[in-house]
């Protein structure tokens, strides 16, 4: 069965430029949320097993998105991407559950290692 | 919902929305880390627009305050424009409180001068750096000049004459978490400068 | 062409362009001294060569130029600092007999990283520029716009705003008294029996007691309020956030301080006194015209009960 890959960011440009980093040969359904709200119906849907999620977004934002995840315990796992790199960034969003974070602008080495680290893909 | 080639003018509205929110995303984490604080970051705000409506681009900052600027020339890899860094006058008081070098806790006219250019400094510097490696260019930055001290917005601008005329801007507000600091970087790229900025879009999407 | 050729060219540029060149090391020791610096500072390559750039100039700022340069170290930025901040980094006296305009060189400096092949940074540029005709043209026009606007607001025997200036004033204190609920007094005060001063000591009497009356008001007023020299022997006060019966207050410390002061004029006591007139802000009142006609009448009424006391106007009359 394939992964469930969730990538959500309001700019096009980013979500092309993350789609664009994932490892060819990686077995997966992917599918868009362009803010935190869609982010919440796709992972309801079960559309998210592995959430890409970026910070800075109109209507509900990364932080409230970490929020809800934690609140009503929903079944994602969610590697942060944003441009926002300050530390206190960095550990906000760990402490709020997020499994990692990577800096942007995204590139193909950074997603793999951060990947692999965790036991989702490695070729 | 699905990333098309670049087509639209709002497609390269939304590239450039993100190269700016990952070069302030730098910037603001060089001046968190001086300044010890927390920095919340905003959705750049990216407009194309005729020179006369200038005064639109600066939409966070009210016309009625009274403000301090710099501004700083760039060029390099066919872009270029100039920077603007807009201090409310309100907040110079409580940036001072954090700047821990200085024992002055109210902020005279010398020392709000130093705060102007020292930040103007970190986020103009880091935000054209974080740019042009995107953008695979490198940038010469001119000398800063101070464009006016506590006066309106509108005053601020009021001099520029005909000579540009489509203008891009990308405005970036920082705030600092817990203070009463606001302070607005404006981005001005020259109306030459689109098509080089438009090629480097498309090559970065292809 | 070879390289050596070309590293040579490049040594000369950086020796003879005009603009001064120094590297320094993490301990602001001087590596590199360019033509610009040797000449104008007179110190050679050779004696600036590994020594602190402190101990070569004591007189630099020395907290201020680490707090810049240790932000290029931290952060691999550069920074940039104006003549107006400092006027100069490296004190150079003026060295053009005949153009030079100011008795130093201002300066503009950029301060850059030099990064290693791992990134790291151990030295920094300094570029040092001579900005001394940007400066002084500049400083030179802000002092004489300053001083154009200065003369056309103010009174030039007592220094107080003049007529015009303080009406033009009194017309936004009274629109804006008009949009919010701040209370606002006027005052419009007159030397007494100021003829006779001039008839029997002079002129030059009567103008040492006008100027002496304005150091009087200037000294007793607040910060904001708003005084000027209405005419002759006419003066005028707008009192910020201030009530008729607080106004009042105010009037009577200065008719106090006033009587009790005399001018000294050829080593005689000029006693005098003065009569002041008070008129709250009213909505009753349709301009700022109507405003200072109230305070005038209430003067009037001052100088009819016998000079050397103060009036309140009365808006129900």
């Amino acid at each position: 069965m394939s992964t469930n890959v969730l990538i959500c960011d309001d700019s096009g440009f980013a979500r092309k430029q993350m789609s664009k980093a994932l490892p060819e040969g990686w077995d997966i359904e992917i599918s868009f949320a362009t803010n935190g709200q869609e982010a919440i119906t796709a992972i309801e849907e079960g559309k998210a097993n592995i959430m890409f999620l970026d910070l800075t977004m109109p209507v509900m934002d990364g932080y409230q998105v970490l929020e809800q995840i934690k609140k009503c315990d929903l079944p994602s796992m969610v590697i942060v991407v944003s441009g926002d790199i300050q530390p206190e960034a960095v550990d906000r969003v760990k402490k709020m559950g997020a499994l990692d974070f990577i800096k942007k602008p995204i590139d193909r080495e950074k997603t793999k290692q951060v990947l692999a680290a965790y036991g989702i893909y490695s070729d | 919902m699905d990333t098309n080639d670049l087509k639209l003018e709002e497609d390269y509205i939304d590239c450039f929305q993100e190269i700016a929110n990952v070069a302030m995303g730098r910037a603001a984490d060089l001046l968190a880390r001086i300044l010890e604080v927390f920095i919340i970051l905003p959705i750049p705000n990216v407009n194309l627009l005729e020179a006369s409506e200038l005064k639109m681009a600066l939409s966070a900052i009210d016309e009625n305050e009274q403000v301090s600027a710099v501004c700083q020339g760039f060029i390099g890899g066919g872009l270029s424009g100039e920077a603007l860094l807009i201090f409310n006058d309100t907040s110079f008081t409580d940036i001072a409180k954090l700047n821990k070098n200085k024992a002055i806790k109210e902020a005279d006219e010398s020392l709000e001068l130093e705060i102007l250019m020292d930040t103007s400094n970190i986020l103009i510097g880091a935000c054209l750096k974080g740019i042009a490696e995107q953008l695979d260019i490198n940038f010469s930055q001119g000398h800063p000049t101070v464009l006016g001290r506590h006066v309106n917005i509108s005053d601020l601008v009021k001099n520029n004459d005909q000579r540009w005329k489509k203008t891009l801007a990308i405005e970036i507000n920082y705030t600092i978490e817990n203070h009463n600091v606001n302070c607005d970087l404006l981005l001005l790229f020259t109306e030459d400068s689109l098509k080089m900025l438009k090629e480097k879009a498309n090559y970065l999407l292809s | 062409m070879d390289d050596i050729t070309e590293f040579h060219w490049l040594m000369d540029m950086i020796q003879n362009i005009d603009v001064g060149l120094i590297i320094l090391d993490r301990e602001y020791r001087v590596q590199t001294w360019n033509g610009f610096m040797e000449n104008h500072s007179g110190i050679s390559a050779d004696r600036a060569k590994s020594k602190e750039i402190f101990e070569l100039f004591p007189e630099i700022d020395k907290k201020w130029l680490i707090n810049k340069a240790e932000s290029v170290f931290l952060l691999k930025n550069q920074a940039f600092t104006i003549w107006e901040q400092r006027p100069y980094v490296f004190r150079f006296k003026n060295y053009r007999p005949i153009t030079g305009t100011a008795n130093f060189m201002y300066q503009n400096t950029t301060i850059f990283p030099l990064e290693s092949a791992q990134g790291e940074v151990q030295y920094i540029s300094l570029l040092i520029y001579d900005v001394t005709d940007v400066a002084s043209n500049r400083a030179a026009l802000k002092a004489a716009n300053a001083n154009l606007k200065k003369l056309s607001r103010s009174d030039t025997l007592t220094g107080l705003y003049n007529r015009g200036y303080w009406e033009k004033l009194l017309r936004s204190e009274f629109r804006r008294a008009k949009r919010t609920r701040h209370p606002l007094s006027l005052i419009m005060l007159d030397i007494d029996y100021f003829k006779k001063i001039n008839d029997t000591y002079g002129h030059q009497a009567g103008d040492d007691v006008i100027r002496s009356t304005s150091t009087i008001i200037t000294q007793c007023k607040r910060e904001t309020d708003i005084a000027g020299r209405y005419g002759g022997e006419e003066f005028c006060l707008i009192l910020i956030d201030t009530t008729a019966k607080n106004a009042a207050l105010f009037a009577n410390r200065l008719r106090q301080t006033i009587e009790k002061k005399p001018v000294i004029y050829m080593s005689k006591k000029i006693h005098y006194t003065i009569s002041l007139g008070i008129a709250e802000f009213n909505y009753k009142f349709s301009s700022h015209e109507d405003w200072l006609k109230a305070s005038d009448k209430a003067l009037y009424q001052s100088k009819e009960g016998g000079r050397n006391q103060i009036s309140i106007y009365n808006h129900d009359t």
